[in-house]
């Protein structure tokens, strides 16, 4: 599975998205605001979210403002994180 | 439509800055910061966030720490009122407190037993069935009259004194013993750093570079009555509680309402009911808590409602004691107006831009004899009380 | 208090063991009581299952969408269906939501929410911890919730004093209506039969009897878990259009207390609900009064005296008295009329006590223009 799916299936579980399946989501799509339609607090819970499958560690919410536009740019900015250490 | 004035005969404190009522105001106007990373409890968290634990106080093991503080907060207050237990027990006396704590099934050691397969001990679950906060006052004293725990989060020691005004006010009893505690524990620790509201360093309310609250721990009570009564019984008022408001934002559960309308809402009230106009207003306790969010919208809705008036927090010495906080901020409101001075907005170094107004920078004297403490809760609860001097 | 000072229900919800709403409510007290669910849990000393009066909140999605529920716990959900019915019971206009001030009481609050944060952290680590299950396992966020999907903007206070939280919560929606800060009170009382209280539940009592609640058969065991949601819209008669009753009352203390045995009324809903501790209390307490217990339609929970409550709003509504379910009386100091008997006074008291001494009592009158003899 490729982050991009990974991450699909855990914010529709994680996130309790019940009304969409991980097919739904589209990787280009704003997550806060309009597309998924996320807030602050989700913003929070995915930061946990991202520590707890991928062990990746995000300080502060500045650093998870451009991880955080899209699926496609969380997977990307994961993936990065994962290879540098 | 204001309200009658309901005296305050007594008060009582315990948090990070001190052991009583006068040793923590007085920690206050030097300047005091006890903060460091948390004693009492450990965390696996990565970064030691600094809290303002209460130093020397050990509860005893049959009542939550939570209570433990309530009580010595309490015994203070009723002492200070000059009245002796035999007299308190012949009047109709309520108990009022806020606390998010002191009431919640939560704890670490029973369920951590319960979730590996064990039979955990029910001692801890025992312990908070019998440590309600109101009921431990009320058994301590002797109290048969009404008695209520308030759990509106962080303002929910504010709204204990508004509720405590209002049943003396209809005539449901003739006193009250009113406030908030909270201990700081492992679960609150670590459920507000999964919030990102937490500073990894102390706390800077309303300052350019704030990044979050720090948390602490303690109670306050304060001995309300009607004017008849501490008239016939010989108290003497320090304070007088003269008007309440309160207004959710039925916005976000953890976020405040932007345009802080329900802040707004609950300063008209709380002004209305005590007669008092904005201008008269010597300065605000502020909620002020240092996260981004509170301070911004706080901020702005001081500047449109009360321009010009001084403001500050007083977070940066006592931490952010939940619901204790409403009551702790009123007590040394209450203190203030005696003294006629506030302390410096301890924290405080950068002016923000996108904030309009400053707090106080420095210990300040103040000559009005009409103040007001606010506090901003969770789930969009705005409250507010007015406090005059005596 | 004058007619115009009077503070009226005009709205019941409720929604638990018995059914939701207030026609499965009025069906149950009138005779067709539904039999318990069961509560099961694997534990540390093997699996363990007894009868629970468990509450069916499906019917949440009647108004609310499903996408906004998802973060919504269980506790949650149970007061904002109880929210909802009573609103809808009402016919409240929806421009009215705005200025409802809004009262939650809850024994426990939200500990299925509460144990999914310890669970959260204790499995993963602290770093783990859910921020989300942390907002919502503060006490307030179900009048949190109600507020928000309402838009009131009113005042907003929720409750915890254990087995005295109703009338504790009652005396001060009375206060704020007495004052005028609010029109309307939207009051209700919640408890979640999660996990973790299930658990201490069959700790500290055992595991319940298989056998129906005799709350008046006071020497004995006899309770049977429960959770569910109970809320009353109430407010002040020159703006409400009528509903259910009057209340006039809610008081606590401690005994003794002057005022104190029971007051006026003719008929006292007791909420006697097979604890034996309290149970004796009951029958200390209530001797030589005419007495009704509705506990075994609903079940035993700190909740239970706002369904109370709403169980003697009903009954003034409609003028006669409903039967007491649980077998013969004859072992109980106090007259139970029969169901069909009138009620015979213009006045009840709902009487809530624990076994430390504490007391409560609210007192629901009769309005004018209702039925009954």
């Amino acid at each position: 599975m490729t982050t991009v799916e990974k991450l699909k299936t855990i914010l529709v579980e994680e996130l309790h998205l019940e009304e969409l399946t991980p097919g739904d989501i589209d990787e280009n799509a704003p997550l806060f605001g309009e597309g998924l339609g996320l807030d602050s607090l989700d913003a929070v819970e995915l930061v946990v979210i991202i520590q707890k499958h991928f062990g990746v560690e995000i300080k502060d919410l500045d650093e998870g403002k451009t991880a955080f536009q899209s699926v496609q740019a969380l997977a990307s900015y994961i993936e990065g994180r994962l290879k540098n250490g | 439509m204001s309200v009658a004035p309901i005296a305050i005969t007594g008060m009582g404190c315990i948090c990070a800055a001190g052991g009583n009522q006068a040793d923590s105001m007085n920690a206050l106007l030097r300047g005091e910061r006890r903060l460091g990373p948390p004693v009492r409890f450990a965390s696996n968290h990565p970064i030691r966030y600094p809290v303002f634990e209460v130093a020397d106080f050990e509860e005893p093991p049959d009542l939550l720490r939570t209570s433990a503080f309530a009580l010595h907060a309490a015994r203070e207050a009723v002492a200070d009122t000059g009245l002796d237990r035999r007299t308190l027990g012949t009047l109709r006396v309520g108990v009022c407190v806020g606390t998010t704590v002191g009431t919640v099934m939560s704890e670490e050691t029973f369920c951590r037993g319960y979730l590996a397969g064990d039979v955990p001990d029910m001692a801890p679950v025992r312990r908070i069935l019998r440590s309600n906060p109101a009921d431990v006052i009320a058994r301590e004293f002797g109290l048969s009259g009404p008695r209520q725990t308030v759990v509106t989060a962080c303002s929910s020691g504010t709204d204990a004194l508004g509720i405590a005004g209002s049943w003396i006010r209809a005539g449901l009893y003739d006193a009250a013993i009113a406030g908030g505690a909270d201990e700081l524990g492992r679960i609150t620790y670590i459920g507000f750093i999964s919030l990102m509201i937490t500073d990894d360093s102390s706390c800077k309310p309303f300052d350019r570079h704030r990044r979050g609250l720090n948390l602490g721990e303690g109670a306050a009570m304060l001995v309300l009555a009607s004017e008849a009564v501490t008239r016939r019984t010989g108290m003497r008022a320090r304070s007088f509680l003269l008007g309440y408001g309160s207004a959710g934002d039925a916005y976000h559960l953890t976020a405040p309402r932007p345009d802080g309308a329900g802040l707004r809402s609950a300063i008209s009230e709380a002004l209305a009911t005590s007669g008092v106009s904005p201008a008269s207003v010597a300065f605000v306790n502020a909620h002020g808590t240092g996260t981004p969010d509170n301070d911004r919208v706080e901020s702005r809705v001081l500047r449109d409602m009360l321009p010009g008036i001084p403001f500050l927090s007083t977070k940066g010495y006592t931490g952010h004691t939940l619901g204790a906080a409403g009551a702790i901020e009123a007590v040394v409101t209450a203190a203030c107006l005696e003294m006629g001075k506030i302390p410096a907005n301890a924290g405080f170094e950068t002016p923000d831009p996108e904030i309009a107004n400053t707090p106080v920078r420095e210990v300040t004297t103040v000559s009005g004899s009409v103040a007001l403490s606010e506090s901003l809760a969770f789930g969009g609860n705005n409250s507010v009380v007015v406090l005059g001097k005596a | 208090m004058s007619g115009t000072g009077r503070i009226v229900i005009e709205g019941v919800g409720a929604v638990g063991g018995f059914g939701c709403g207030v026609s499965d409510l009025s069906r149950a007290l009138n005779g067709s009581a539904r039999s318990p669910g069961t509560f099961a849990l694997s534990t540390g000393s093997g699996p363990i299952e007894f009868p629970a009066f468990r509450a069916d909140v499906s019917r949440l999605e009647e108004f609310l969408p499903v996408r906004t529920l998802r973060r919504i716990d269980r506790f949650s959900r149970l007061a904002l269906l109880g929210s909802h019915l009573a609103l809808a019971d009402a016919g409240l206009p929806d421009a009215e939501r705005p200025r409802l001030g809004i009262i939650v009481a809850s024994g426990y609050g939200a500990t299925g929410i509460t144990y999914a944060f310890l669970k959260s952290f204790i499995t993963d680590g602290d770093i783990c911890a859910s921020p989300t299950y942390f907002a919502n396992s503060v006490h307030n966020s179900a009048a949190a919730h109600i507020s928000i999907q309402l838009g009131a903007r009113g005042p907003n206070l929720t409750v915890s004093d254990f087995h005295l939280s109703v009338p504790s919560a009652l005396a001060t929606a009375r206060i704020w209506l007495e004052e005028e800060r609010v029109q309307r009170v939207l009051f209700g009382a919640v408890d979640e039969l999660s996990e973790l209280i299930g658990y201490i539940r069959y700790r500290t009592r055992g595991a319940s009897p298989a056998s129906p609640m005799t709350p008046l058969r006071t020497e004995m065991e006899t309770s049977i878990p429960a959770e569910g949601a109970a809320f009353l819209l109430l407010a002040r008669e020159n703006a409400s259009r009528g509903g259910y009753c009057t209340l006039e009352t809610s008081v606590t203390g401690s005994l003794p207390f002057p005022g104190f045995p029971l007051p006026q009324p003719g008929l006292l809903v007791l909420g006697a609900d097979g604890c034996r501790e309290s149970g004796r209390r009951y029958a200390a307490e209530a001797q030589h009064a005419r007495v009704a217990c509705y506990t075994p339609l609903y079940g035993s929970m700190p909740a239970g005296p706002a369904f109370d409550v709403a169980a003697a709003a009903l009954l003034l509504k409609g003028g006669t008295v409903f039967p007491s379910p649980g077998g013969s009386f004859l072992d109980f100091p106090a007259t139970v009329p029969a169901g069909g008997d009138p009620i015979g006074t213009d006045r009840i008291a709902c009487i809530t006590l624990d076994a430390d001494g504490a007391y409560g009592w609210t007192t629901l009158g009769k309005l004018p223009g209702t039925t009954g003899r």
